[in-house]
């Protein structure tokens, strides 16, 4: 009977003893990428109660068990340093640029938020906010410098704000330095973003756009398990508390998850938002099984989708009123 | 000086100002997971803080802990290995084969793998005890803490693979992993009669305990393979 061990493959006899062996090279790295592949074939296994230890001396692959433990100790570590790295896949990268958007959005807000509050005390007038407002801060500092061509010299000649002294000039502007170069490094990232689900997911990216489509594998916790679920929870997914309230609870499924910032929904009239929402989740999980499976892109599908939506909204073109009344009865018998 | 008690092979009660639980370093001077580090007559010490750990809970709750210095052990659920680095100080000449399935949590582990030489990382799915089956070897300690609802087949498939005859299982059971709704009681009755019959031989049980006040809805369990 043949048995693949770590270190080789042995031949044992009808009681167990070893008759040959086929010892596989010393190298650690070489001996790492066999147990990989003998860990996902999974045949002639040693039978159960193996001494592998005992067997690799009586084999001469090893001369003591301290040098069988030490090769095993390394060829482990070996194996699972390549399966760690190799876990980093693309939609796990997405994922990772998706969370640090979302962090350097949050972080953006608060800093714009405080130098809005910040430059007001100095030129109140200026109209300006965000990324506009911190370009502006960078290039002038004090409205005082502002040039009599610029459109609004008027207003900042006229500003009832307070002078900026210069010691409070270079501290306002590395401060605005800090959040132009945050609204810079979220283009970065989105431009990533875009291009990357492109690659990994084309028809994912088509239907839902990069954006979404990255988030949706981000909530999902990656490619294949977004491919894994039936579109009516890809209909809720991002819907968060309300969504694990519901699987927990079994409460009523929440209905707005993060697809509903999809244009085709946002511009259909709210009576057939849900149908529409519906359609578009079973595309969308069409769409990423496609992308787990094949990767190839099936232009298709938009039409098909466009299609759907475009029935849709002509089978209802006017509010269910019936249905309303009919929503309200039982409520008001809920009340007495 | 504190005052040493030895509660197991390898498994110590350090009283200082407060007694605590700890096990003799194998790495001296290296913190794993922010425990104390405590040096007796040139030995040094590293505290094992029981609500961190379903195994130093165990200890607590006295139940007979199966470990020798030389034992193999096949650990299932390693996480970023904050017990396994305890199970590695106890078998200081003995094997720890570590299995866990998520990347992440390995990410975090390999570095304790590689600095102790009795540790044998594995990156998979304990529930497919074949997928390892070319790198272990017989055991004679199965620990397992993977919280997932399945875990009493787990258990049975792991043990009648590499459990010696007269080996021991360690399981600690989570209810809410198992049922969020149904009281932690009644899951415990239910996991230890599918312990006792999911499969041949069965386990018989010898301690069964809640974790508490360490852990709550946590069922301990020791066991060996039935005769
Ligand atoms: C409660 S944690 C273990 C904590 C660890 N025993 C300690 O005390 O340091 C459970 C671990 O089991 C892992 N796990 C769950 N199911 C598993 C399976 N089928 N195979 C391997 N590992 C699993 C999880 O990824 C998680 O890291």
């Amino acid at each position: 009977m043949k048995i693949n061990t770590w270190f080789g493959v042995l031949d044992l006899g009808s009681n167990g003893e070893l008759l040959t062996s086929e010892l596989f090279p010393k190298t650690v790295r070489e001996l790492a990428l066999r147990s990989l592949s003998l860990k996902d074939s999974r045949q002639n296994l040693p039978p159960e109660g193996f001494d592998l230890a005992t067997a690799a001396i009586e084999c001469g692959f090893a001369d003591s068990f301290s040098e069988y433990y030490s090769l095993l100790h390394e060829v482990t570590l070996e194996s699972v340093k390549i399966q760690v790295s190799e876990a980093l896949t693309p939609d796990q990268r997405v994922i990772q640029a998706v969370e640090a958007l979302d962090d350097i959005n949050e972080t953006t807000n608060s800093l714009s938020e405080r130098l809005f509050e910040w430059y007001g005390g100095y030129f109140p007038e200026s109209g300006l906010i965000g990324e506009a407002l911190a370009a502006f801060i960078v290039k002038y500092g004090s409205r005082e410098n502002i040039s009599p061509e610029d459109p609004i010299y008027l207003r900042a000649r006229d500003s009832m704000g307070a002078r900026l002294e210069a010691a409070d000039e270079v501290l306002l502007k590395g401060f605005a330095e800090s959040v132009c170069s945050l609204y810079e490094r979220r283009k970065h990232v989105e431009a990533y973003i875009e291009s990357s689900m492109e690659t990994l997911a084309p028809n994912l990216t088509m239907l839902a756009g990069p954006m979404l489509g990255a988030r949706l594998i981000s909530i999902a916790g990656s490619l294949e398990k977004l491919a894994s679920f039936p579109s009516s929870t890809i209909q809720v997914i991002g819907a968060n508390k309300a969504l694990f309230k519901h699987l927990r609870a079994r409460a009523p499924s929440p209905k707005h998850g993060v697809i509903y910032s999809h244009p085709i929904i946002n511009t259909s009239p709210w009576w057939v938002r849900g149908k529409v929402a519906r359609a578009l989740a079973a595309k969308l999980s069409l769409a990423a099984r496609i992308d787990f499976y094949s990767a190839k892109k099936d232009p298709s599908l938009a039409g098909k989708l466009e299609e759907k939506v475009r029935k849709l909204r002509a089978e209802n073109p006017r509010p269910p009123q019936k249905r309303q009344e009919g929503r309200a009865k039982p409520k008001k018998k809920r009340r007495k | 000086m504190p005052e040493i008690r030895l509660l197991s092979e390898g498994i110590f009660e350090l009283t200082k100002d407060k007694k605590q639980l700890s096990t003799l370093s194998l790495d001296p001077g290296k913190v794993v997971y922010g425990e104390k580090l405590i040096s007796v007559e040139g030995s040094e010490y590293r505290t094992w803080d029981p609500r961190r750990s379903k195994l130093g809970a165990m200890v607590l709750k006295k139940f007979d802990i199966p470990f020798r210095k030389d034992s193999k052990v096949l650990y299932l659920g390693a996480s970023s290995g904050t017990t396994v680095s305890h199970v590695s100080d106890i078998v200081s000449e003995g094997a720890v084969y570590s299995v866990e399935f998520a990347p992440r949590s390995m990410r975090d582990f390999i570095g304790l793998a590689s600095r102790r030489k009795n540790i044998f990382p594995i990156l998979a799915d304990a529930g497919k005890p074949d997928s390892y089956a070319h790198i272990v070897e017989p055991v004679d300690v199965i620990f397992q803490d993977v919280a997932q609802p399945n875990q009493a087949e787990i258990a049975a498939r792991n043990a009648s693979r590499f459990l010696k005859k007269d080996g021991y299982l360690l399981l600690s059971i989570k209810a809410r992993s198992i049922d969020t709704a149904a009281s932690p009681r009644e899951i415990f009755k239910e996991e230890v009669k599918k312990l006792e019959q999911a499969f041949e031989p069965g386990f018989e049980i010898l301690t069964a305990r809640e974790l508490l006040p360490y852990h709550e809805d946590h069922l301990g369990v020791l066991a060996k393979l039935k005769e």
